[in-house]
């Protein structure tokens, strides 16, 4: 029997073909879309400019010549970091939410719900509070860092938490480590809350700032170390691309299959903590990027992560680049928080999703 | 082969609650080609068996040896090349469809995207070729399994060769396959598994359906309380009396599977 089979029908080969044809053309069209907008984004703000002086700018920069005039000063020190955090931030968050779903087996399974962002909150708010108290050997330590370093030292320790109280005898049960998600982040949301009432009003202002997220704060070192948390992480993610496609089919499938599937599992769960921690840490409270992206590839171009994860990362990039345009020109010159942006934005799409899915399942 | 000596398996026992086994000494001969059923009620401890078997869990005493290695010392992939296992029922995360799933059996060699005609081999086996452009999530119970089952047997459709280009041997294990099946397919999947196993691929099978078991195995492994009962030629299973123990059967109800299998046998 094996012998007889070893030929391909025409057809069928061509389906394939067109199928992967069309994989490609999409993962070009993303990607020239993120170009698009990482240009859209560098010539939007206050200062008009033009594509000539964008891309002579953009040439500087990466040649590192000094700075010429007004126009590249604006595009080397205030848009570029800024255009640059958006793509890392966006690409982090969305990758590591299709890893934490595809780990969990489970689409609700946001990074948010096993700890991180609400670690890193409230570090970082522990850090705003008792600077002047409690920790102020941490900011003397630290210096500038002291914050971002605390926000993802804290993000990683209450995701670590949740994983050991959601794990029994080397297996992951998601039920559990959900509800465990939901009952660390209930306690560390009332500590955070502690802290915010103890505050003073120059704490509460730089606070709130930062729990609605905002792209505003970053400057070159911030992105410097939080390219590293972000790179390194999505480099090693693709090597796990049929290892979480496996363990789609269950944990016990997956080892079936060869996969040492408990060890895999921290090591990405420490990636999705390590990216999500960075992210946060820098940017703040961004939401709804893990949860919306993963969601809308998967209805797109299925759940083969070998293709969910890549165009995790463009989607993922391209969306928070547009909340941010959104947040710095809508109420210009006010800077709105792009996680309100992102939420205004992601709420109605999730749920337009959601209402699709429910359409499409009855029939 | 596959040697399993001496496997017991014991769970709980914490500080003041006694432990309870699953498995106690257990000895098991799988060859090549052969086609072994492991039978027994409820509870008997069928897929704690199976599941030491696949490597799923390692906390046991005893040994189980692969090709004269113990199972504890095989990688993980390596494993997976000769030996692929079907559970009971895979439930899926996110909806792949029929031809990505049974694509994911090609995943231990990497070649899913080569391997295309294999996998239509296995499709057409367990008869889902014609599905494989459904979503698997919206398939009925029987068709899931006939699905998994191509993707078991695409795992080891063609055997690994070693380094002087002799075949390793396969093995391929099934938890009760056929539990979601329609009596027709029941028995053409069933006759396709056997003829799996004329190709050299030891075959066990955990099974509910006596009646099956009888038409289709060469030899039974009969459990009770974790303990092996019986452990013979397919025959076994026309003893009343061995029946009446294994399944806790009253008298006329054994004799009554006993004649039946009896003809299953003959047919």
């Amino acid at each position: 029997m094996p012998g007889a089979v070893i030929r391909l029908q025409g057809p069928r080969l061509a389906l394939l073909q067109f199928a992967a044809v069309r994989q490609v053309l999409l993962f070009f069209a993303a990607a020239g879309l993120l170009m698009l907008l990482i240009l859209l984004s560098l010539r939007t703000g206050p200062v008009e400019l033009n594509n000539t002086q964008v891309l002579q700018s953009l040439w500087n920069a990466i040649t590192f010549a000094d700075i010429q005039g007004q126009s590249d000063w604006v595009v080397r020190e205030l848009r570029l970091p800024r255009t640059l955090l958006a793509v890392l931030v966006g690409a982090g968050l969305a990758a590591a939410g299709a890893v934490t779903q595809g780990v969990f087996r489970n689409p609700l399974a946001d990074p948010g719900l096993i700890g991180v962002a609400s670690g890193a909150a409230l570090a970082a708010v522990a850090v705003i509070v008792l600077k002047d108290s409690l920790l102020a050997f941490w900011v003397a330590i630290m210096g500038p860092l002291a914050l971002p370093i605390a926000a993802f030292l804290g993000g990683l320790a209450v995701t670590l938490v949740i994983y050991r109280l959601g794990t029994r005898n080397g297996q992951t049960q998601v039920a559990t480590l959900l509800l465990a998600g939901v009952a660390i982040n209930v306690l560390t949301g009332a500590l955070t809350g502690i802290l915010t009432y103890m505050a003073d009003d120059q704490a509460l202002r730089s606070m709130t700032f930062w729990s609605m997220g905002s792209l505003a704060h970053g400057r070159w070192p911030e992105i410097a170390a939080l390219s590293v948390c972000i790179i390194l992480p999505l480099c090693f993610l693709p090597r796990f691309a049929r290892l979480l496609n496996a363990l789609l089919l269950g944990e016990a499938v997956a080892t079936h299959l060869g996969y040492r599937v408990q060890q895999a599992k921290l090591w990405l769960i420490t990636a999705a903590a390590l990216m999500v921690g960075a992210g946060v840490a820098v940017a703040g409270m961004i939401g709804f990027i893990g949860l919306v992206v993963p969601h809308l590839l998967r209805l797109l171009i299925g759940p083969d992560h070998r293709a969910l994860l890549p165009a995790s990362v463009l989607l993922g990039a391209s969306l928070l680049l547009i909340a941010d345009m959104i947040a710095r020109t809508w109420l210009a010159p006010a800077d709105l928080p792009v996680g309100l942006v992102m939420a205004v934005i992601g709420g109605p799409v999730f749920l337009s999703l959601l209402l699709q899915q429910v359409k499409h399942s009855r029939g | 082969m596959l040697n399993v000596k001496h496997l017991s398996v014991r769970i709980g026992g914490g500080f003041n609650r006694p432990g309870k086994n699953l498995l106690t000494n257990i000895n098991l001969h799988l060859g090549h080609g052969e086609k072994l059923a492991v039978l027994g009620a409820n509870g008997a401890g069928k897929s704690t068996l199976l599941k030491c078997l696949c490597g799923e869990l390692s906390d046991y005493q005893g040994d189980i040896i692969l090709d004269h290695l113990s199972l504890k010392f095989w990688q993980g992939a390596e494993r997976a090349r000769q030996m692929a296992v079907m559970p009971q029922k895979v439930e899926l995360a996110f909806p792949f469809r029929v031809d990505q799933v049974v694509a994911l059996g090609r995943a231990p060699h990497g070649d899913e995207n080569q391997s295309t005609a294999l996998q239509r081999a296995a499709m057409q086996c367990a008869d889902v070729w014609h599905l494989r452009q459904r979503s698997y999530s919206g398939l009925s119970g029987g068709e899931q399994q006939r699905v998994q089952l191509a993707r078991v047997l695409a795992q080891i459709w063609l055997a690994e060769r070693n380094e002087q280009g002799q075949e390793l041997p396969r093995y391929l294990l099934l938890d009760e396959c056929t539990s979601a099946l329609d009596p027709a397919h029941q028995h053409s999947i069933m006759q396709r598994v056997g003829e799996f196993a004329g190709r050299g691929v030891a075959v066990l099978a955990v099974m509910h359906d006596i009646s099956l078991a009888a038409s289709w195995a060469d030899r039974v492994l009969i459990l009770r309380h974790g303990e092996v009962l019986a452990c013979g030629g397919v025959e076994l299973l026309a003893d009343a009396q061995l029946l009446a123990t294994a399944y806790a059967l009253e008298a006329p109800l054994a004799q009554r599977y006993a004649q039946q299998n009896l003809g299953w046998m003959q047919a």
